[in-house]
């Protein structure tokens, strides 16, 4: 039967088998050869691509040219190129029951590329300046950085490399994060840059790590799950690349998520998935829209005693650490929300109506589209759906009617996409970062000077 | 496995009419075929869509407006003679959206803005990679284009502009 089932699939299948490994090493080479071009001319020093740092990667300075949006942009084409190809083909051979990225390999190629941005300098924002510098407002000092900009402390070696539109700005990241990154302020510029990225990058291993045991648990490929994740450019570059503290945040919401999968979910682990997603809310309140999803899902005492647990808790720490300011992250968040950023959707939308930008009504517009969407899918839970393709759609939800958009904020739901039920929600998460990409493209379509 | 019914024991929402009552799982024969599915499915599309062509349209309006401020440095270069790097483009004094620009450099080698500057507006169709001056203005060394500092005005470009 089998003999005859192959016979009848013909000669593709057996050419598919051939070309397959050796296209897919040529598109991880290319990924790779892409991510290294990025990291070696992002090393050189800073440009309209690359903050001024400290030179943390000037042993890599004599190899490239200084990044410009030329080679960056054709490196990211590349990069996603490759992506685009190497999961095409991790999927259908899939579907075959063959495996031509095998897991060694994924796995493989996920930490050379983590390395590679590892070791070269912070990539394509200043964020990273921000979480310094609010760190030693509080260790260095004695300011509360939910009440002072970076300003205060323009006297700090760190207030040179914040950027210029968050001078000004008190820390809009919760107080967990905040007191995280404490222990990093006395390390000196450097060390805390390298710490930063030290703590970046354990937390992209564990959510690499925790997909994997999710989507195992859920009865997916693992390999393909941290292949999508873990070698996604965007992913690699920005997140990776700028030592965004969203990958913590990513990594408490795997957490979160994994206490609520397999054969050893409980009440007790359930509570502490519960308590989890708050702590996640404590480094970056976005998390916290998978609360009432896991609550809804889960109909029990013990998750919302959990929450309940973890907010009481959160707070006190956070009042005692920081006073009330600490405690009120809604109002930090209500000012981010009001700034536009070029590539936000809201944005291209009006310029399509022949709009400048975006205007106080359309916020409250988009306020309310996300609203309709998260009470719908919260809908959807209440009768069954899957409460982390829930959680999914809302994060993504969030991203494209955001009015600052930035290629980090995509990632959200990335992981959690790879693990649901519902394959829509990864190919939506997917467009909508090739959407992103495609808007950076313009400065290609620009005549050489 | 999957069921219509509530899969609580003592369960407390058994008084709910069937329709609002929570479910443990969505039955496997709902997931693709019921019109809640299609409906999402059109709406994602359709949504898809709109982003798509937002964002393709955003992509050659930025091309637009970087082959338009590549027109206006070239033309300040062809009509200064200088082939400065630093040359500073104002897309708001004539308007945000009116593809009028103003266009700022040194007019002797230096510092940017550290030597008399000059200043022309430019406007109107791209020919052979320049564009139109329709007047301009000068400003002090280290002085920002502000009405105040404008001087030896001159052309149409320049009416309503400078303080004289």
């Amino acid at each position: 039967m089998n003999a005859v089932a192959h016979g009848e699939r013909g000669l593709p299948g057996i050419r598919s088998t051939r070309w397959a490994p050796a296209l897919a090493s040529l598109l991880a080479l290319a990924l790779l050869a892409a991510t290294v071009e990025i990291v070696l001319d992002g090393a050189v020093g800073h440009s309209s691509l690359i903050p001024k740092s400290p030179a943390i990667a000037g042993w890599l300075s004599g190899v490239g040219e200084r990044l410009g949006f030329r080679v960056f942009l054709i490196a990211l084409l590349v990069s996603c190129g490759a992506y685009a190809g190497l999961l095409a083909i991790a999927a259908r051979t899939r579907g075959r029951g063959e495996a031509v990225i095998s897991r060694r390999a994924a796995i493989a190629l996920i930490a050379a590329l983590h390395v590679i941005v590892f070791a070269g300098p912070i990539l394509l924002s200043t964020d990273v300046f921000s979480y310094i510098a609010y760190a030693r407002m509080g260790v260095e000092h004695g300011l509360n950085p939910y009440t002072h900009g970076p300003a205060s402390i323009s006297h700090d070696p760190v207030f040179y490399y914040v950027g210029h539109v968050w001078r000004h700005t008190a820390t809009a990241y919760g107080p967990l994060y905040t007191l995280i990154s404490y222990p990093l302020a006395p390390l000196g510029l450097e060390g805390a840059l390298w710490g930063m990225k030290v703590i970046a990058l354990a937390a992209s291993a564990g959510t690499l790590a925790l997909t994997w045991r999710c989507a195992r648990d859920r009865g997916l490929d693992p390999t393909l799950a941290v292949l999508i994740v873990g070698t996604n450019p965007l992913y690699v570059i920005y997140g990776l690349g700028g030592a965004h503290n969203d990958l913590l945040m990513m990594l408490l919401m795997m957490v979160a998520v994994s206490l609520t999968l397999g054969s050893l979910a409980s009440s007790r682990r359930e509570a502490g998935a519960a308590a989890t997603i708050v702590a996640g809310a404590l480094v970056k309140a976005t998390v916290a829209v998978l609360l009432p999803y896991m609550l809804l899902a889960r109909r029990r005492v013990a998750p919302i005693l959990g929450a309940i647990g973890a907010i009481l808790a959160g707070a006190l720490i956070a009042y005692l650490a920081f006073g009330s300011h600490g405690v009120n992250i809604v109002s930090a968040l209500n000012r981010d929300a009001a700034f536009v950023s070029s590539d936000s959707f809201a944005n291209e939308i009006a310029h399509l109506f022949g709009e400048p930008g975006v205007f106080p009504v359309d916020h409250d517009l988009l306020k309310a589209g996300l609203v309709i969407v998260a009470l719908h899918v919260a809908w959807r839970t209440w009768r069954g759906y899957d409460w982390v393709a829930a959680s999914g759609w809302t994060l993504l939800a969030i991203s494209v009617t955001s009015t600052w958009l930035l290629a980090w904020y995509i990632l959200w739901p990335l992981p959690l996409a790879v693990i649901s039920r519902d394959r829509r929600l990864l190919a939506a998460t997917l467009a909508v970062q090739g959407l992103y990409v495609l808007h950076q493209i313009s400065p290609l379509l620009a005549p050489v000077q | 496995m999957s069921s219509a019914a509530p899969t609580r024991r003592a369960d407390p929402f058994s008084s709910l009419p069937e329709p609002l009552r929570p479910l443990a799982q969505e039955p496997e024969d709902r997931r693709r075929t019921s019109t809640t599915w299609l409906v999402e499915t059109t709406l994602l599309v359709l949504v898809a869509v709109l982003l798509a062509t937002a964002t393709i349209h955003d992509v050659a309006r930025q091309t637009g407006i970087n082959d338009r401020l590549i027109a206006d440095l070239a033309t300040w270069r062809a009509y200064t003679g200088h082939h400065y790097k630093n040359v500073d483009i104002d897309q708001q004094l004539l308007g945000p959206s009116s593809e009028h620009e103003v266009v700022c450099g040194n007019t002797s080698p230096g510092p940017p803005k550290r030597r008399t500057q000059l200043c022309l507006a430019i406007w109107g169709p791209e020919h052979g990679g320049r564009r139109t001056v329709h007047g301009g203005w000068y400003i002090p060394p280290g002085s920002e284009d502000q009405r105040a500092d404008r001087y030896g005005c001159f052309g149409a470009g320049a009416e309503g502009i400078c303080r004289r």
